[in-house]
């Protein structure tokens, strides 16, 4: 079925076209940005269980951009009667007024940046979803979850909880400017399983695995599957060592693939940052970055994931960008106004993390390009080294091109075999071009992960999706 | 719509409920070096509802909550209310009850001007003194003025308003075609120009040091120290093994009236969850339930002494007063600072992330500049990480007597771990 359009924002379009109107009086450019999204966050293990309709992308609300004399400025509100169109524009702009006497009275100027295109854009775009988050069953939800949960406690070993968790969104967004009317919407789904047990010394340890995609709560089902994979990958980390601090042939799972690709790739061509000076790939376009088997894609029409929208929240169409081809660097991604700075096309990848938060350029689907050699090769080349399975968490570093990494765990390989030791947690860190510039081996495999937020510094905090096949390189792992 | 929401959930009758509506007004400023990037203003008001529902002659009690909008309607709040209290009936937590001690709050709610707020960071920003090679890349400012009412089904209500402010800052560091930079991000109540002015100077000063930073060598363990907002990392991880959630679920091994590691041989560690911290983004003394925050000790003399946490965990450990903690003192060392510093160590002063895990204590960060102390003589470095084990760390643990403000925690100042793993990226000179 399709995910349909919310009602209410078709309600509010005609009098938020009014507030377009009335602040374009005063303004030269002015656009809004309605949202209108609805979920649940499901949460069950063996001592609690919680269900609630909000989670972080539920929301209901609006944005208005405008624009005069080289100045952006925002109002965000989630307070708008349709009958009260005229003091809502006054509200407005007596609030940016006031601004605008402080940043005067502090002797503040502005960067100013050229107006946005208005091109005029029709679009409406409805995405498939199997069930709604709002007409789900939550009983069975319940039900399948709690069973995972159930499972989780049975069957790994020396399980103390299992906590199996789901979200899912239906999101609404309706995009208003002068030119242009836009109107989306479409459904994300994302659950997870994470299981805590204590070592022999007393140290908790915990393995996690999700499932996420552009669909229904039905991908919840999907759970029971993956549990069954924990007792194994628990009994990998109870049994682990730590690792010996060093530089190493590794292998990456298609997870530690995407967060590679996120941390490298994905903030290092953020192209807000090149406005600020603060990208070291500004200076890198049509330079070698990585081996010639470095192929990597950014956009939300890269991959049917959690980040799978039609336009972004500028009112800028989705896009498929080759950041890396072969190796070098072709091209970052934009947000509107970061390309109107810099005198490019923006991509489609300016994002809030909700109505009342500012836009940056933010990343979707961030991909690396599958290649030919399988898994059981990759093994078989390393002398010693070790395969790099379940990401945690990762930092950019765009400046200098550092990446930090934190990883699960690692399989030992040792003379082309996997010799069955376990080493957790681990860090891996290094120099992007040299992690990128060493992969000298791809799989087939073309896995998408989107269980994740990503963050902008240490806010911002968005839906992403990353991914791609195992890849053979040299890191520093501790 | 408060009073709406009310009458909607008495004529419900639900077997509790909590209300709680929070206004939003944001004023936020982004500027690149210290031009306006971008000015917001933002004005929002939600409404959040969560519905309690006896099952079983009350051997369990069920919940579910839901963010509402101002902009609904009243078929639609009819509709989601109706949902809420169905799904309460599928939530079967063991029975606990909800708060219905009155609630007192010292003082009155004045209003808070964040035009003035606001401009102190601006001012404050552009006083800072710069040169050719050490700058402000950016910054953005965001101030806030937050109001919350609360009322729930015993008749317990409060209401509140408090500044919460965040400032996230780039600065650069620069010698020829070099150029680095260093990332700060802090919350706070209002703005603290001196303090602010301080941070400031002392991310251009590292960011210079950062410019001649060497690649840290391949130490393999050493003494690690932490003396800037990374180390709140580190105390977080006993406040996460003092909570009531947590001991339920039995990730902390904490015992009320057991020391939290078998023998100290470095300081012992206390902390305090109180009801009122100056300054800090969440001060006001009273939790999300309607539960008073009083001052009390969770750890005293290196010994659990209490457990914090919801109505619900707390209850199910027994405890009779509890609360959710905003805001936390930990005190201080035997020893200043500079014992702290003594004999050899690398003080990391920026990583990329540094993370502690709340469960495991598992320690992990990449080192973005650090300060190598070796023989006497002090050298930048840049590069590798630091790995180990929070809780194998703590009988050595020594910090100072001097303590500094993190938003919501107070922390010693300077803090030293022993035999943590350093993967350095250089061979070591001896």
């Amino acid at each position: 079925m399709k995910a349909p359009f919310s009602a209410y924002l078709d309600s509010i379009e005609p009098a938020l076209r009014r507030l377009v109107g009335i602040l374009g009086e005063e303004f030269e450019y002015v656009s809004v940005l309605s949202t209108d999204s609805v979920g649940f966050q499901l949460a069950l293990s063996q001592h609690s269980k919680s269900v609630t309709n909000q989670n972080r992308t539920t929301e209901r609300g609006s944005v208005v951009r405008v624009y005069r004399g080289g100045r952006y400025s925002e109002y965000a509100f989630n307070e708008f009667d349709p009958e009260k169109v005229t003091e809502k524009a006054a509200v407005i702009s007596s609030e940016l007024q006031k601004q605008f006497a402080l940043l005067e009275l502090c002797g503040s100027e502005t960067l100013e940046t050229p107006i946005l295109d208005d091109e005029p854009i029709e679009l409406f775009c409805e995405k498939e979803a199997e069930i709604l988050p709002e007409t789900a069953d939550t009983a069975k939800l319940i039900e399948a979850l709690q069973s995972v949960s159930d499972e989780g406690v049975r069957t790994i070993p020396g399980a103390l909880d299992c906590q199996a968790g789901g979200s899912s969104t239906h999101i609404s967004k309706l995009f208003l400017s002068k030119n242009r009317t836009m109107r989306q919407s479409y459904v994300y789904t994302e659950g997870m399983y994470a299981a805590f047990a204590p070592s022999k010394e007393g140290e908790m340890k915990m393995v996690y695995e999700g499932v996420s995609g552009l669909c229904g709560p039905e991908i919840l089902f999907t759970l029971k599957e993956k549990i069954r994979e924990a007792p194994k990958i628990m009994e990998d980390v109870l049994g682990s060592e730590k690792i010996v601090p060093g530089e190493y042939d590794v292998i990456t799972s298609p997870d530690v693939t995407g967060l590679i690709a996120h941390e490298a790739f994905g903030h290092g061509v953020e192209m807000d940052m090149f406005v600020k000076g603060r990208a070291l790939g500004a200076d890198y376009i049509g330079k070698r970055v990585g081996s010639e088997l470095v192929t990597m894609h950014e956009g939300a029409l890269c991959a049917e994931s959690v980040t799978g929208y039609a336009f972004d929240d500028e009112g800028t169409l989705a896009g498929d960008v080759t950041e890396i081809d072969k190796g070098i660097l072709r091209a970052g991604i934009c947000d509107a106004l970061a390309a109107k700075r810099l005198g490019v096309k923006p991509t489609g990848n300016g994002k809030r993390e909700n109505y009342s938060h500012k836009v940056y350029t933010r990343m979707t689907n961030t991909l690396f390009d599958s290649g030919s050699d399988s898994l059981e090769e990759m093994i078989a080349s390393i002398e010693f080294g070790y395969l790099l399975a379940g990401s945690e968490s990762g930092m950019e570093d765009p400046k200098h091109w550092g990446i930090q990494c934190i990883v699960s765990r690692g399989y030992e390989i040792r003379g082309g075999k996997l010799t069955g030791k376990v080493v957790s947690p681990i860090v891996m860190t290094g120099y992007v071009p040299d992690l990128l510039g060493n992969i000298s081996m791809a799989s087939p495999d073309r896995c998408v992960f989107g269980t994740g937020a990503c963050g902008k510094g240490h806010k911002e905090w968005v839906k992403v999706a990353d991914g791609g096949p195992y890849l053979k390189t040299k890191a520093r792992l501790g | 719509m408060f009073e709406r929401l009310k009458e909607k959930l008495e004529a419900l009758r639900p077997d509790g409920w909590e209300l709680t509506e929070v206004t939003k007004h944001g004023w936020e400023f982004y500027f690149i070096r210290h031009q306006l990037d971008q000015n917001r203003a933002v004005e929002t008001r939600t409404y959040n509802v969560k519905l309690y529902r006896s099952i079983e002659d009350g051997k369990f009690l069920g919940s579910a909550s839901d963010a509402l909008s101002p902009t609904m309607s009243e078929e639609e709040i009819d509709r989601r209310l109706a949902a809420v209290w169905e799904q309460a009936a599928l939530i079967r937590n063991p029975a606990y009850t909800l708060v219905s001690e009155p609630v007192t709050l010292p003082g009155k709610n004045d209003p808070i001007d964040v035009a003035k707020i606001a401009q102190d960071f601006i001012e404050t920003f552009r006083s800072v003194a710069e040169t050719g090679e050490e700058d402000i890349n950016s910054y953005e400012i965001f101030v806030s003025s937050i109001s919350r009412r609360f009322l729930n089904s015993n008749a317990v209500a409060y209401s509140c308003v408090y500044p919460s402010s965040t400032i996230d800052l780039v600065v650069n560091a620069r010698h020829e075609n070099h150029e680095i930079e260093l990332f700060r991000f802090n919350t706070c109540g209002t703005c603290d120009r001196e303090k602010l002015r301080k941070d400031v100077e002392d991310a251009l000063r590292f960011g210079k040091d950062r410019l001649i930073a060497q690649p840290t060598p391949k130490l393999q363990s050493g003494a690690v120290v932490f003396s800037t907002a990374d180390a709140c990392e580190i105390y977080e991880y006993f406040l996460y093994q003092t909570n009531a959630s947590l001991k339920v679920r039995r990730m902390s091994a904490y015992e009320i009236g057991q020391p939290i590691c078998e023998k100290f041989e470095g300081d012992v560690l206390s902390v305090e969850a109180v009801s009122s911290l100056p300054n800090s983004s969440h001060d006001y003394p009273v939790d999300e339930e309607g539960s008073v925050i009083e001052d009390r000790y969770l750890i005293r003399g290196g010994v659990a002494e209490n457990f914090w946490g919801t109505r619900q965990f707390s209850q199910y450990l027994g405890l009779e007063k509890s609360s959710n903690v905003h805001n936390a003192i930990f005190s201080g060392g035997k020893g200043d600072a500079e014992s702290v510093r003594s004999g050899d160590y690398l003080e990391v002063v920026d990583f990329s992330d540094f993370q502690v895990d709340p469960m495991s204590g598992d320690i992990a960060g990449e080192i973005r500049l650090g300060y190598l102390s070796r023989g006497g003589k002090i050298l930048p470095v840049t590069g590798g990480s630091i790995s180990g084990s929070l809780p194998a760390a703590v009988p050595t643990m020594r910090f100072s007597k001097e303590t500094a403000q993190y938003d919501t925690l107070v922390i010693p100042a300077v803090t030293r771990l022993e035999n943590l793993r350093i993967t350095g990226i250089a061979e070591l000179e001896e």
